[in-house]
């Protein structure tokens, strides 16, 4: 997976979607593997319902905190439409994630398939994963974050962090079948 | 055992490791964190202060007293501490006064990139610059240790990426609190001409003998001698890892302490040094200063502005060696991103207040003097012609109101109320400026997080009526009667007087954060097509971020996002907003958040 000595994930999405919460767990289930590793995240305004975008990096020996434009191992996105924000981070050969969601920006309406679409058209190596509607299946969209976190780490081969409870385990082992699912690769 | 911490919590426990007594704060992004932390522990003296020059007293005072003491800030809030910080460097501290300032490179959250190490070379204070979380709590235990033995208050520069950087720190137990009791030393302590003169005096010895301490923060990797590159703070981990992407290597001066600069540094780097810093040259002016010729930001090999990164760090050190360097390939986006600017949260206070605000003074073309805080997203709907620093709004605002013979429509949260606007309203109350002030009283700083605002044991009307300033105060999701107030309000400034709306309901997210605990039920506001007129009034005058414009220009209000605040019913002309669930039982669980 990695492209060089350490791992680069840029996580995208929108302020209130758990985007920082799921740098985080990511944060402690390499920490937890073993890896040095640097979160970092954005805090206060940019977080208002904004485009919000958290780096991780682990690895044996870890410097930099943030992933420089075209160095990301992979990209997931929370929302569609932000994972057109976050490709310019994805490396050559990099796995980009998204979410089947769109949060609609303002003063626009963007349709799902219109997205999905530009993304296949592209050529970027991608998994289109259904977090928002496995989140609903398990009673509420706050979970989407969770079966998000779930497939990443199958795809990174990362256990689950030691702090998930019940509930968000459930979604992470749902995330994590999802990668078995033969449809989802490059939909 | 190795805990993942951010980089301000690193420095709370750094500082509690280090005996740290009294610790006080005003929220600030990216400092926020080191005072919430340090907030868990009881058996210190911990504090909100209304500002952050009250807060820097207070530590200040501590540390006279011969206690370790703490105060957080942002960079900008050094500004507004910087009076007392001169005179802490003068009188000096017998604890420990370590002040912590995050910088915010590239204003993810600020108004301005301004370096705090300035205030380290203006004021005669060393300056510690941590790299990463984990020396950012190494440092901080530091700091007090080191402010106490040379008795010198010590600044702890961060900045965004390492006090909102998780990385792996080892977390020793806090010591106990180290408590002071005042010893009395006029001369040093009552900074009257006479005796600031000899402390003065005094100051300028002490900062060469700070260039002795300098030195035991100073590292020295020697990787080869092709290049010597000088690095300080969050910069010398892109320093690493440039070097590994170049695939050359250097030798690596880093320096813990960046003001004032080790005498020491002019005998390492004999010819040329590469200069990589955070900021602004701060350590290649100094640097230049003691006769040793850089290659930095100075002459362009590192850009003035924004944030450093490995990649153009790579390019400058290239650029300075004569290297090749190519950037990595970028996928271009196949199709245009849509801006997705911050924005109200959906059942934001705010958003129903700047609506009340706009139809009260239709006709009026106001000049909106704004603020810092949630509420600078009124700059959404056209409603916020200025915002600069903490108290722009007022302060500035009567300036234009005298000036322009404008209507100003002053609008300001209660948080910054507090911080900024006191002394400010003593001068309108004085000469009665006809200016509409809105104080957007939600409880909560919200913006850094909710902690909490003065304004829950000292309502807002209660000081601006002792001012003799007529007061309305309104609940701003009652769009309809809160206009009607706002009107009253208007027609007082009208008539060449001040006026003071306080428009109160506590933050949102605070309260939906309840409601979830305390399993009350939020209702839920729907469209119904067929009555949809597509005027865009909830999604365009009102702007509630989870409604949008779909096809046909009918309004689509997303499930999950509503919160169920009502408020785009109130203002939809033709009903066709609707609601399901117990509004009036959710509004009073929220009032109360």
């Amino acid at each position: 997976m990695a492209g060089g000595m350490e791992t680069g994930i840029v996580i995208v999405g929108v302020g209130g979607q758990g985007v920082l919460t799921l740098a985080r767990w990511l944060g402690e289930a390499a920490l937890s593997a073993g890896y040095d590793v640097r979160v970092a995240e954005v805090h206060g305004l940019s977080q208002r319902g904004g485009a919000v975008e958290v780096h991780v990096r682990f690895g044996n020996e870890v410097y930099a905190p943030v992933v420089d434009e075209g160095e990301a191992d992979v990209v997931v996105a929370l929302e569609a439409l932000e994972a057109l924000r976050g490709l310019r981070y994805l490396r050559q050969g990099g796995v980009l994630v998204v979410n089947r969601r769109i949060i609609q920006p303002p003063g626009a309406w963007y349709d799902i398939g219109q997205v999905l679409d530009a993304l296949k058209k592209s050529g970027v190596r991608h998994y289109v994963v259904p977090c928002y509607e496995e989140a609903l299946k398990l009673g509420s969209p706050v979970y989407e974050n969770s079966v998000m976190l779930g497939f990443v780490s199958a795809l990174l081969s990362l256990p689950a962090p030691p702090s998930l409870d019940e509930a968000n385990k459930k979604a992470f082992q749902r995330g994590a079948a999802l990668l078995q699912n033969p449809l989802s690769p490059d939909q | 055992m190795k805990l993942l911490l951010l980089g301000n919590e690193a420095i709370a426990y750094g500082a509690l490791s280090g005996g740290l007594a009294v610790a006080t704060a005003y929220p600030g992004t990216p400092s926020t964190e080191v005072l919430e932390t340090i907030e868990e522990f009881k058996d210190r003296y911990t504090h909100w202060a209304a500002n952050e020059k009250t807060a820097f007293e207070i530590a200040y005072g501590a540390a006279l007293a011969g206690a370790r003491a703490l105060v957080a800030m942002k960079h900008v809030g050094l500004n507004v501490a910087a009076d007392p910080l001169h005179s802490a460097a003068y009188t000096g501290v017998e604890g420990g006064l370590l002040v912590v300032s995050a910088d915010d490179p590239w204003m993810y959250s600020s108004q301005n990139e301004q370096d705090t190490r300035w205030y380290g070379v203006q004021a005669y204070v060393p300056v510690l610059e941590p790299s990463s979380p984990a020396e950012a709590y190494a440092y901080a235990k530091a700091g007090l240790e080191l402010s106490e033995r040379v008795k010198q208050p010590v600044l702890l520069r961060s900045v965004t990426r390492v006090s909102h950087v998780r990385a792996p720190v080892e977390v020793e137990p806090p010591a106990p609190p180290k408590w002071g009791n005042f010893v009395r030393d006029v001369k040093r302590f009552t900074l009257v001409p006479a005796h600031a003169r000899e402390r003065r005096r005094e100051l300028v010895e002490k900062w060469e003998k700070m260039r002795e301490w300098a030195e035991q923060y100073m590292t020295v990797e020697d990787g080869c001698d092709k290049a010597v590159v000088v690095t300080a703070g969050v910069a010398y981990t892109y320093v690493k890892e440039a070097l590994k992407r170049l695939g050359t290597c250097a030798t690596v001066v880093k320096l813990g302490m960046s003001v004032p600069l080790p005498r020491k540094i002019s005998e390492v780097v004999k010819g040329e040094a590469i200069v990589v810093e955070e900021g602004d040259p701060v350590v290649e002016t100094q640097l230049r200063a003691l006769g040793v010729s850089t290659r930095g930001k100075l002459d362009g090999y590192f850009p003035r502005y924004g944030e450093l990164t490995t990649g153009k760090v790579a390019a400058g050190i290239a650029k300075a060696l004569g290297l090749p360097y190519s950037p990595p390939a970028v996928y271009k986006s196949p199709m245009a991103p849509p801006p997705r600017p911050p924005s109200l949260c959906p059942g934001c206070p705010h958003m129903a207040t700047f609506y009340a605000l706009k139809v009260a003074t239709a006709g009026l073309n106001p000049v909106w003097s704004g603020d810092i805080g949630c509420y600078s997203l009124g700059l959404n709907t056209g409603q916020q012609d200025i915002i600069t620093h903490m108290g722009s709004s007022v302060g500035l605002g009567h300036g234009v109101a005298v000036a322009a013979k404008r209507f100003v429509v002053a609008t300001v949260g209660d948080s910054t109320f507090y911080h900024a606007v006191l002394p400010q309203l003593v001068d309108v109350a004085a000469k009665s400026v006809p200016m509409l002030i809105v104080v957007m009283d939600n409880a909560y700083t919200a913006m850094t997080g909710g902690q909490p605002s003065p304004s829950r044991f000292l309502p807002v009307e209660k000081i601006t009526e002792a001012f003799g300033i007529p007061t309305f105060v309104v609940d701003p999701v009652y769009v309809k009667s809160s206009i009607e107030t706002v009107k009253k309000a208007v027609e007082v400034v009208k008539s060449g007087r001040p006026a003071v709306v306080v428009s109160r309901r506590p933050c949102t997210l605070m309260a939906v954060r309840k409601a979830r605990r305390s399993g009350v039920r939020l209702p839920r506001y729907f469209v119904d097509v067929d009555k949809c007129v597509s005027c865009g009034i909830c999604y365009n005058v009102l702007k509630c971020s989870a409604i949008s414009k779909a096809s046909g220009g009918k309004a689509y209000i997303d499930p999950a996002l509503c919160v169920g605040c009502g408020v785009c019913a109130e203002v939809c002309p033709v009903g066709a907003i609707k609601g399901e669930g117990d509004r009036a039982k959710w509004l009073e669980v929220w009032r109360q958040a």
